[in-house]
């Protein structure tokens, strides 16, 4: 088994493959037309990055005939880790078959996840996963984690020329997901390449864009030898990016992370944020759908090293979930780097 | 000499006074602290609050308060980000009309439910608060406003430079924001009809019995606040490009902290806006400087920026004692040396 998380770590890594098919296996392929009712729960409304995800579970959920209903519910923005609690509590009193999260609670949402899973609802996290695993079916992987920090270390790498000072700005000190991408840049960063960039501080702009943008004149402000500000969230890589723009800093202070090409592209073509990574997320919602559609139809069992079919994607296998070990993860890949080349192109 | 002045005006001394000790802790704390940046950032910054912390003063003078002035700004920002981006060609003073009358709409539901309905502000406010932000939710349909579909004059507005002395930056935005603060300052003092938000504040029987309308005073108030909060979610949309639901989240706190560190008094009746605008560069000064203060964890920090906001009202409330104090007693001893002369 650890030979072939290696193999998929590799292939995403290395070629940008989506989880390969397992040769040998045997591949689950979903019937479709049952009827499951099921919930697409994201951090809360209102964000671009979501609905597409919505739009690509509402894909895979028309492509497999579901008869019965996907629901995109979510908390505001000001309620998201208690509303997010509520839906899932709501979901299991009203028997759905599954809630698909992305998980702005931390730990928090364990109790309610747990018993919705007694209550026989399917939990699949997607996005931002449940930090220890508990109440948790399988965790639907945009990208692998630790080479997510790969990635930023190597994007800092390039932007800074080798050597400089590098400050993140981050989401909330709680999101699960960019607090894990941090922690291994910090692991991917200790290799001797990256020896002459120097982490100096990390900031949480709370996903809002004039915290975002306060922080990132804040850092500049703080460090004056700054080159790089990495934001894992596209919110604040979008206000860092329009807070150097507007203070005349971006020929000093570049911005990178994770980032939408639409929202980015201005900035990629000014110089103010060259490069950028981000995957698609309505591939995400839409390998989630099936991998909840499949849990919960009982055609998928969820253990480790079932394999199955999910459409259009082709086949995923579930896997121990290196960061989180005792855990379970579907790894989706690839993501894409954009730059000054291809970000006019994919932000259309 | 300090005995002729009114006590509004020492209030706002005592008020510089803080923000002065603010700024020396942190220039001792924080590197490369005291300079012409730390001047802009807080300029460009609090010119969206300044004028949000205006219109919850005077919500705030009549004895009531306004916890949806937060999502009003957000609504604001994201109509009229969305109002340019399918029509490019609107003139500015036009946009900035539509932002004031769209907010000025939102005061007037608050308004008539306040003052007509006669239901409490906070339970008006705090039902509107999540109604106007649950409507952008859904009028937003999960798009966001980006930069890059809005014109350049709007996007330039803000951190445009008018004058500029020596490494301080004057910037548009600021200068306007403080513009109609003092203009408001102004009306409230010297204008009649504005001198009637002190009276209702003051002693709403009483006001009533003088004849005062107090039910229109309260329901102008709101839609005053409504129309202010207006112009910052238009100033909030030039000056961040970017609008999401999340826009002026948090700000009706922001914006009652910023009144009261001002100066102004909870109760109603007594306040300046123009105490509101120094408190909101005092909140703002203190959030910016301890992000900036290696001491202090993330986590911490709103603790921290509690506990100095509540610092900066208690000596602020010490300070105004022992003058008005200090000044009765010299008044006493100046009627006693006048009787014995």
């Amino acid at each position: 088994m650890t030979h072939f998380t290696k193999l998929t770590t590799a292939a995403a890594l290395l070629l940008g493959t989506a989880g390969a098919a397992w040769a040998d296996g045997h591949s689950v392929s979903l019937t479709p037309g049952e009827e499951i009712n099921m919930v697409l729960l994201p951090k809360f409304l209102g964000i671009l990055v979501f609905d597409q995800a919505n739009e690509g579970a509402q894909e895979a959920h028309a492509e497999l005939g579901n008869i019965g209903e996907l629901l995109f519910v979510g908390p505001t923005p000001e309620n998201s880790t208690a509303g997010q609690i509520e839906i899932m509590t709501t979901s299991a009193t009203q028997g759905q078959g599954a809630v698909m999260i992305s998980n702005n609670a931390g730990d928090q949402i364990v109790p309610s996840a747990v018993a919705a899973q007694a209550a026989g609802t399917r939990v699949v996290t997607w996005d931002s996963p449940i930090p220890s695993g508990e109440g948790e079916d399988v965790f639907v992987a945009q990208v692998d984690f630790a080479s997510m920090g790969i990635v930023m270390a190597d994007m800092a790498h390039s932007i800074l020329g080798g050597a400089g000072q590098m400050a993140v700005l981050s989401a909330t000190p709680d999101a699960s997901n960019q607090n894990a991408w941090i922690a291994a840049m910090e692991v991917a960063l200790e290799d001797e390449k990256y020896a002459g960039i120097e982490l100096v501080d990390i900031v949480y702009g709370d996903d809002q864009a004039e915290v975002s943008y306060n922080r990132a004149l804040a850092l500049v402000d703080q460090y004056p030898d700054l080159g790089v500000i990495m934001s894992p969230t596209t919110v604040g890589i979008q206000a860092a990016a329009k807070a150097m723009q507007d203070e005349g800093l971006c020929d000093k202070v570049r911005v990178s992370g994770l980032g939408l090409p639409s929202e980015m592209v201005s900035y990629t073509m000014n110089g103010c944020a060259p490069e950028f990574a981000l995957w698609d997320f309505r591939d995400l919602g839409y390998l989630t759908y099936y991998t909840a559609y499949g849990l919960a139809s009982g055609q998928m069992t969820g253990e480790i090293g079932e394999t199955f079919n999910a459409g259009r994607m082709g086949d995923f296998t579930i896997e121990e979930d290196p960061g989180r070990p005792g855990s379970s993860r579907i790894l989706m890949g690839p993501f894409t780097v954009y730059t000054a080349e291809n970000v006019e192109a994919a932000s259309n | 000499m300090l005995s002729r002045v009114p006590p509004q005006t020492l209030r706002i001394l005592a008020l510089l006074l803080v923000l002065f000790a603010v700024l020396l802790f942190f220039s001792t704390q924080v590197p490369n602290y005291l300079n012409g940046r730390l001047f802009n950032r807080i300029s460009s910054s609090v010119a969206i609050m300044a004028l949000i912390a205006c219109g919850q003063t005077l919500v705030i003078l009549t004895r009531n308060i306004d916890l949806s002035i937060g999502s009003t700004v957000g609504f604001v920002a994201f109509a009229t980000g969305s109002l340019i981006t399918n029509n490019p060609d609107i003139p500015p003073l036009v946009l900035a009309t539509y932002s004031v009358l769209l907010g000025a709409c939102f005061g007037v539901v608050n308004g008539l439910l306040v003052a007509y309905a006669r239901i409490p502000s906070i339970i008006v406010t705090l039902g509107t608060m999540a109604l106007f932000r649950s409507a952008l939710v859904e009028y937003s349909d999960a798009k966001s406003i980006t930069t890059n579909n809005l014109p350049t004059w709007l996007v330039e507005f803000p951190n445009t430079q008018l004058f500029t002395i020596g490494t301080f930056q004057f910037r548009a935005a600021f200068v306007v924001a403080v513009l109609v603060v003092f203009a408001v300052h102004i009306a409230l003092t010297r204008l009649r009809p504005a001198r009637k938000i002190y009276a209702v504040g003051s002693n709403p029987e009483a006001a009533e019995m003088a004849g005062i309308n107090t039910k229109l005073v309260v329901f102008f108030t709101f839609v005053l606040a409504g129309a202010l909060a207006g112009l910052a979610g238009f100033m909030f949309l030039a000056r961040f490009g970017t609008i999401t639901v999340v826009a002026g989240l948090g700000f009706e706190l922001k914006s009652v902290a910023s009144a009261v560190v001002g100066g102004v008094n909870i109760f109603g009746g007594s306040g300046s806006v123009i105490g509101a605008l120094i408190g909101a560069i005092l909140v703002d000064l203190i959030d910016m400087s301890l992000v900036r203060w290696q001491l202090v964890s993330e986590f911490w920090r709103e603790a921290v920026l509690g506990s100095l906001i509540l610092l900066s009202v208690a000596a602020d409330a010490i300070l105004m004692r022992r003058l008005v104090k200090w000044r009765v007693a010299r008044e006493k001893k100046q009627t006693k040396s006048g009787v014995s002369s």
